[in-house]
């Protein structure tokens, strides 16, 4: 059967799974039909709905339902959109809430790397730097997130000084400037903090843990509507 | 292996967990976050939490033990656990937290000692609970591995030995 030349050329063409059904097969047979494309895993006959279900979810790359069966895939196709490949700073003093937010973001495929301390974010964040944006916790010891980014925000401002200082030869200015979206993770979210997040610097905040809509909210000011210039 | 029961159990045990009040929607939020590429994900936060927790538990105890009360200081360490709790779903021991922290704004000693005492006792619930719920999610993960790989190789093995292959039932 030539069925491994079906679909070669263009992607619009799905070639379909294949399950092989076998009464008596050997281990090496078996790795040979999965090496030659000719099925995508085998199941012993007699057929089991159990094992029909579990091997289908397989082939079908179907992950676990949600437990409360919440619309989880549209956000996530939403999130993903806007963090995959992006190189995400986090910052928080607590080693939990650094892994159950980083792994949070790492499943929509952003690039993160953890902080856990205002200075530590700092030297993250030197000039030059790969970031795509912060997420910043706000209470950390010895140096908070508000003056973590005040200093951040600080060094930008004195390199797009020295970088847009002189006029460009027809009289116009080079627009090119330093600005790391930082976003507050806040579990306490008044307004008197939101204040105070954008009087520092802040570009906006998240509450923590994440919420998926709350996090897709806040991201997409910046992912979407307002390209990133760093050079 | 009986996989059956090991998976009623572990349904019931998580409804049982949510129903108490024991866990709340961030530790479902954190069973998603897992997957081929992150298989220990849940295993890891959990461990990093009672770590984390056991330590500020026993600083929390020197520090209300001191002549001098450091309010600021207790304050702080409730802060991370309130924190950590809340970010693995350890709904309890937050809302203890929570409490705790309105007694060091009171500056009430005497409340900041039973509240510590209650924050123990909540850690030490949702430890054990968190603990058995695990080994049951590593059990279950077992035989969905074994199911998804393997099953072959074990059914002639089984069949072989003069063995009957057990019924698996596979659902999320």
């Amino acid at each position: 059967m030539q069925i491994s030349n079906w679909g070669q050329n263009g992607h619009s063409y799905k070639m379909p799974k294949m399950i092989l059904l076998a009464t008596n097969i050997t281990v090496a047979e078996t790795e040979k039909a999965k090496a030659a494309g000719f099925a995508d895993t085998v199941i012993m006959k007699p057929l089991r709905a159990s094992m029909v279900a579990a091997c289908l979810q397989q082939v079908l790359g179907l992950g676990r339902k949600p437990q409360n069966g919440r619309d989880v895939p549209n956000k996530c196709t939403g999130l993903r959109g806007l963090l995959c490949g992006k190189k995400i700073l986090v910052v928080d003093d607590n080693i939990v809430n650094r892994r159950v937010a980083a792994g949070a973001l790492k499943k929509f495929g952003a690039d993160v790397q953890c902080a856990e301390s205002g200075q530590e974010a700092l030297k993250w964040l030197q000039l030059p730097h790969e970031f795509d944006a912060c997420f910043m916790d706000i209470q950390m010891p010895e140096m908070d997130g508000f003056e973590a980014t005040r200093l951040i925000r600080e060094m930008e401002n004195k390199v797009n000084t020295q970088m847009n200082g002189g006029c460009m030869a027809d009289g116009t200015t080079k627009k090119n400037e330093w600005h790391i979206p930082i976003l507050a993770m806040t579990a306490d979210v008044i307004h008197a903090t939101l204040d105070k997040c954008l009087k520092c610097g802040m570009d906006g905040y998240v509450s923590k843990p994440f919420q998926e809509k709350s996090l897709y909210q806040a991201v997409a000011k910046f992912f979407e509507s307002k390209p990133i210039s760093n050079s | 292996m009986e996989v059956d029961q090991l998976q009623r159990s572990f349904v019931e045990y998580s409804r049982l967990l949510f129903h108490e009040g024991f866990l709340d929607g961030q530790f479902s939020q954190l069973q998603l976050l897992q997957d081929e590429s992150n298989p220990d994900f849940v295993l890891e936060v959990v461990s990093l939490f009672f770590e984390d927790s056991e330590r500020l538990l026993n600083d929390l105890t020197i520090a209300l033990d001191q002549q001098n009360v450091e309010f600021k200081k207790i304050d702080a360490h409730v802060h991370q656990l309130k924190g950590s709790s809340s970010s693995i779903g350890a709904q309890r021991v937050k809302n203890v937290c929570i409490a705790f922290r309105n007694l060091c704004d009171e500056q009430n000693a005497e409340g900041c000692l039973r509240c510590l005492q209650q924050v123990k006792q909540e850690y030490l619930l949702v430890k054990t609970k968190l603990e058995a719920l695990l080994r049951e999610r590593h059990d279950k993960r077992v035989v969905h591995d074994l199911n998804c790989g393997f099953i072959f190789q074990l059914e002639q093995q089984i069949v072989a030995a003069g063995g009957a292959i057990p019924m698996l039932n596979e659902f999320c």
